[in-house]
């Protein structure tokens, strides 16, 4: 017996009313198509200025002489002030379509530099942090229906974390165990809370991802494959959380930020490839913890900063022209004089992308960012 | 026969300080549970045939050479690619054997409280295997910087650490070298790339001593990152050296200050003198010992405990075997309560003691950790790997090891009610013990055993 016909016969059984928190029937019950979204965080800090090229810039190119050079000849134009690295092909592709929005000088309000503290304040989007809470996994909990959310990871990220609606996934390498195994687990888990939840999160989640046991590389590309194949489908997984590291680039920048954005181009294309149809209803977020230094360092690389960018993409996405306001890199411009300035909230932006495509109201974004209301510039057609 | 106290006490003593008991521990730890953890703060050992940093460094520069002499006799291309190789498996190889050697050695110790504390202060001063050198020099940071180190003072690892290539390369240092440096005035800055990297001294400050909220500023940064430049790793044909090498004309030239403190050293004394202060300020102190207590007893460190191994740290200088003693030695760490879930790498390792398993190759240890997340020297950041539980526990996480446990027990001939007694003495619950003995099959009760909730936690 395969692990799916014997998660059937737990669920019809009377006496294992426990495995049927996120039950299939209920979701068929939507009307139209749910709306999607999925959540990318790079870790390691992001160069916004390498990404985005502000081209009109008049500092640009003396900040980062040797930096710019590598990439001067090849980048694809956006608006009339600013381009994107070569490598986002298919973000550009995007963009030309009306479906991305870059987002050039924002930040979460995090005011230090390290890394690690920046991305819990990214996740938590609290004022003070907790780290058992996040911004969407409040968010799941005010939308008033059986969305599921799935974190492609081994375990919840902070941004998801105090909503029963998630759970998580990674690609399979073992062999399953026997099903008798199972059930004795759940017996023995009896007194423990969280081991039991656990192991029904688990056993449902593995039914819910079914012949997706794609053989796991844990490339960006390959998880955005299986995150878009688990979502394409009408049977509750709406949201989807994940996540790329490799972005601290204190040396030898031009190398590594374009085998980076080649890999995260790779993914949002393959995202979309495998959603097929249901592109037209996701909008996927990507988001960094903060920028780098707008000077490039003595090692061919930028050091820890403010200021980043963010991308808004997806077919709901009402896209094709670059937001945020720039504040310019001339001395006097920066953040203490190193830092490209933040003039917009990364969390406000997170916050209009769900009060128009999730529908929610003010009040729920309160809930979920209490310090940081939703811009209302129209992100969602 | 100990008393019922004393058999919990030892089963305390092996699962919460030590890798789990092999079979025997729990007797030998009965009759002094507390001597027998503090007889434990011994030297770790390591397979002596193993490359060092050093052999590795001059093994690499000698593929580079071939590789040039390949381009200048303008070799076929099929031949370089051959050497390519060559050079590609001696990379991964050793990164395997070095870190593999350590897991070996920690299942079969008989000091495993002493590889308990490497395996945290490796992954407090983290480092990852990624790129040709980092691979193949990651590994051998714990054995040559922090093991020598286990017992003495704070300040000695961390200068150890601070002057290992594998480090030096991780966080950039090796090139960074001062604005006003001899090198940067004698040649054109932007040509020869001359110029500060603040990527170590950051992570110092924030990672291996004070503390994110240990109050310093961005220019306590600059400070130290000028401090330690010249702190480099010598290259091997040119500098007619290998390891760690100070460049004096690298050196940012002048005085420093941090927090709010003079350092009028020159050339490599500055950044020691810094280091030093560093190791022994009162924040370090504390964000140590809180990580510490973090790793043994409990993700919500209790304050008093950790005071009172803040006081024994400043007592004796930051001495690592003296703070360790306080926690065995305070009642606070002996709570019958496991509040603890292991991290992937504790469970293997107590799993493979509990079925006295003696050996592990590379490719069933390589595929199990990278399975459960937390393969040897990948981390990926500075910060290391979570010693928390809520980054280890997820449903997904839960399945993997019940999967792989599954596949161990169909290997391993063992009595799982021995095993259980072994391991768990009288701190088994009912159920588990029923769970065990009541199995179907001598492979599911050894599975039952493996992920009770008392062996998935200590």
């Amino acid at each position: 017996m395969k692990r799916r016909q014997f998660i059937k016969t737990l669920g019809a059984s009377a006496s294992l009313v426990l495995m049927q928190t996120p039950t299939l029937a209920a979701v068929n019950k939507l009307t139209s198509k749910p709306k999607k979204v999925v959540w990318v965080i790079l870790r390691g800090a992001m160069d916004s200025l390498h990404t985005i090229i502000p081209i009109t810039d008049k500092s640009y190119p003396s900040l980062r002489p040797k930096l710019a050079s590598t990439i001067a000849n090849d980048i694809l134009p956006l608006s009339a002030d600013f381009a994107l690295h070569p490598a986002l092909k298919h973000m550009h592709g995007l963009y030309e379509n009306k479906q991305l929005l870059p987002i050039v000088a924002v930040g979460s309000g995090y005011p230090q530099r390290s890394h690690f503290d920046g991305q819990d304040y990214l996740e938590s989007g609290l004022p003070s942090m907790d780290h058992d809470t996040g911004w969407l996994g409040r968010a799941l909990n005010e939308i008033n229906n059986d969305t599921k959310a799935l974190a492609v990871a081994n375990s919840v990220p902070i941004s998801m974390r105090d909503s029963e609606k998630v759970s998580t996934w990674y690609p399979a390498r073992l062999k399953d165990a026997d099903e008798n195994i199972y059930e004795a687990l759940m017996d023995l888990y009896q007194g423990d809370e969280l081991l039991f939840s656990r192991l029904q999160e688990g056993l449902n989640t593995q039914q819910m991802a079914g012949s997706t046991n794609t053989k796991r590389k844990g490339k960006f590309v390959d998880l955005a494959k299986s995150c878009g194949k688990l979502m394409a489908n009408d049977n509750g997984i709406d949201c989807a959380m994940l996540e790329v590291g490799g972005w601290d680039t204190h040396n030898n920048q031009s190398f590594r930020l374009n085998r980076q954005l080649n890999e995260l181009d790779q993914g949002i294309a393959a995202i979309q490839a495998e959603l097929g149809e249901y592109w037209q209803d996701t909008v996927v977020m990507v988001a960094t913890e903060f920028g780098r230094t707008a000077k490039e360092n003595g090692t061919g690389g930028t050091d820890h900063g403010t200021g980043s960018a963010m991308f808004i993409a997806g077919g709901a996405v009402q896209g094709g022209k670059v937001l945020g306001k720039w504040p310019g890199l001339a001395p006097e411009q920066l953040f203490k004089g190193r830092d490209l300035m933040p003039t917009t909230s990364t969390f406000s932006w997170i916050g209009a992308v769900l009060q128009q495509h999730w529908q929610l109201e003010p009040k729920n974004i309160a809930n979920v960012f209490p310090d940081n209301p939703a811009y209302t510039t129209q992100l969602i057609r | 026969m100990g008393t019922v106290a004393s058999k919990v006490a030892a089963t305390i003593a092996t699962n919460r300080f030590g890798l789990g008991a092999k079979p025997g521990e729990i007797i030998q730890a009965e009759k002094d549970p507390k001597k027998w953890l503090s007889k434990q703060l011994t030297p770790v050992t390591f397979n002596q045939e193993l490359p060092s940093s050093n052999e590795l460094l001059q093994k690499l520069s000698e593929y580079q050479a071939i590789r040039k002499q390949n381009k200048n006799n303008k070799v076929s291309e099929e031949e370089d690619k051959k050497a390519n190789k060559t050079r590609q498996r001696f990379i991964q190889s050793s990164y395997r054997k070095v870190a593999t050697d350590s897991f070996v050695q920690s299942i079969n110790s008989d000091n495993s409280v002493a590889w308990r504390l490497l395996d945290f202060f490796s992954n407090h001063f983290s480092v990852t295997a990624n790129g040709a050198v980092m691979t193949a020099i990651a590994a051998t940071l714990e054995r040559e910087a922090i093991a020598d180190n286990l017992f003495n003072r704070f300040e000695d690892m961390l200068l150890a650490v601070s002057k290992h290539p594998a480090m030096l390369i991780y966080l950039n240092n090796e090139r960074s070298f001062g604005p006003n440096s001899k090198l940067a005035t004698k040649s054109n800055k932007m040509k020869r790339g001359v110029g500060l990297n603040e990527n170590l001294a950051r992570e110092i400050l924030e990672l291996h001593t004070l503390g994110v909220n240990g109050g310093y500023k961005q220019e306590d940064v600059i400070e130290l990152a000028k401090g330690i430049t010249g702190w480099s790793v010598a290259n091997v044909s040119r500098d007619d050296a290998v390891g760690f090498k100070y460049r004096d004309w690298g050196k940012e030239p002048g005085a420093r200050v941090l927090l709010g403190k003079k350092y009028k050293q020159k050339g490599i004394k500055q950044g020691e003198a810094m280091l030093k202060d560093l190791a022994n300020h009162p924040n370090t102190a504390k964000y140590v010992c809180s990580k510490l207590v973090k790793h043994f007893i409990s993700d919500k460190p209790n304050p008093q405990l950790v005071e009172t191994l803040v006081k024994r740290w400043q007592k004796t200088g930051g001495n690592i075997k003296e703070v360790m003693l306080a926690l065995i030695y305070s009642e606070q760490a002996w709570s019958a309560e496991q509040v603890k879930f292991k991290t992937p790498r504790e469970f293997l390792q107590s799993s493979f003691r509990a079925l006295n398993v003696k050996t592990v190759n590379f490719q069933q240890l390589f595929f199990t950790l990278n399975t459960f997340g937390q393969q040897p020297f990948q981390a990926g950041s500075p910060a290391g790997y979570s010693d928390e539980q809520q980054d280890w526990n997820g449903g997904n996480a839960l399945m993997s090891k019940i999967d792989w446990t599954t596949l161990l027990a169909n290997k391993v001939k063992a009595n799982a009610e021995t095993v259980m007694n072994n391991t768990l003495a009288l701190s088994s619950s009912s159920n588990t013990y029923k769970a065990v003995v009541r199995a179907e099959s001598r492979k599911q009760a050894l599975v039952m055993l493996l992920m009770s909730p008392e062996f998935l936690r200590r």
